[in-house]
């Protein structure tokens, strides 16, 4: 595919993750981050939080699996420039049956090289990033 | 509050750290992204995170990790890193700013690999203020 087949304001993924507890571990031992309140409920409620949530950079990295998936199954031969995302709410992980984070991916910005996306991105009905952008130049 | 006076502290870099293959797919399995041998887009906080630590892990800077929450995060990347890959990190802290007792802490570190500036990496935490 090439980029003159997209167009503004166009939805072109959305993509469904379910996150568990042990989501959680592998990315705490992945990635260095140990913070209890994300594996441990006694730690999450004692600062505040209604359960165990996901590493704010754990859902971000969903967001990139969801930008890669579309990318892949696109066709579109493109490398990522810029990455960014604001925490807005956290992504709540009951140890019961877990959660789900839905992205959504829509085109905001485009010209003949480079296409920028804006993601939505949603646990539980609430909006957890707000905004998450992405930049892709193709090769 | 944080001591607003560390705005504008930088460290130099990192010695160069070699990203294993091993950290790659272990970090690629653990979002279920496909392991092509790149370093993955959200990577790079495993390396940025613990480097501007060594720059804001100071009694006198007065941060209370217990009260900071990750608010925003920013990744340019200046070209593909693949696993195997060696590189330093530089931190700076680009901002202290207060807002309602509560303050945020903006951090912006600069990666490098044997052939200049790879990526920059920007994260601004939040830390709760002291509960009045």
């Amino acid at each position: 595919m090439s980029l003159s087949e997209l167009a503004v304001g166009q939805t072109v993924f959305t993509a469904t993750y379910p996150v568990t507890r042990a989501d959680l571990v592998a990315y705490a031992d992945a990635s260095g981050d140990q913070n209890p309140i994300h594996q441990d409920e006694a730690a999450a409620k004692a600062a505040g939080l209604p359960d165990v949530i996901a590493h704010g950079m754990y859902t971000m990295g969903l967001v990139s699996r969801a930008v890669r998936e579309w990318t892949a199954s696109a066709g579109l031969d493109a490398t990522l420039t810029d990455f960014s995302a604001r925490f807005a709410k956290p992504v709540v992980v009951p140890a019961d049956g877990g959660a789900e984070v839905v992205v959504e991916g829509k085109i905001r910005k485009l010209d003949a090289t480079s296409v920028e996306l804006a993601m939505t991105v949603l646990s539980a009905g609430e909006k957890v990033l707000a905004p998450a952008r992405a930049t892709l130049v193709t090769k | 509050m944080l001591n607003a006076s560390y705005a504008g502290r930088s460290l130099p870099p990192t010695e160069p750290v070699v990203i294993t293959p091993d950290s790659v797919t272990r970090f690629a399995q653990a979002l279920g992204l496909d392991d092509d041998g790149t370093v993955p887009p959200t990577f790079l906080i495993s390396l940025t995170l613990p480097a501007a630590e060594r720059l804001i892990d100071d009694p006198e800077f007065g941060l209370d990790w217990s009260r900071v929450l990750h608010r925003e995060q920013r990744f340019a990347y200046h070209r593909e890193l693949r696993a195997g890959a060696a590189v330093s990190c530089a931190s700076t802290i680009e901002s202290i700013k207060s807002v309602a007792g509560n303050d945020l802490l903006a951090l912006r570190t600069d990666v490098h690999d044997g052939e200049g500036l790879a990526a920059e990496v920007w994260t601004t935490l939040f830390v709760a203020g002291d509960p009045a």
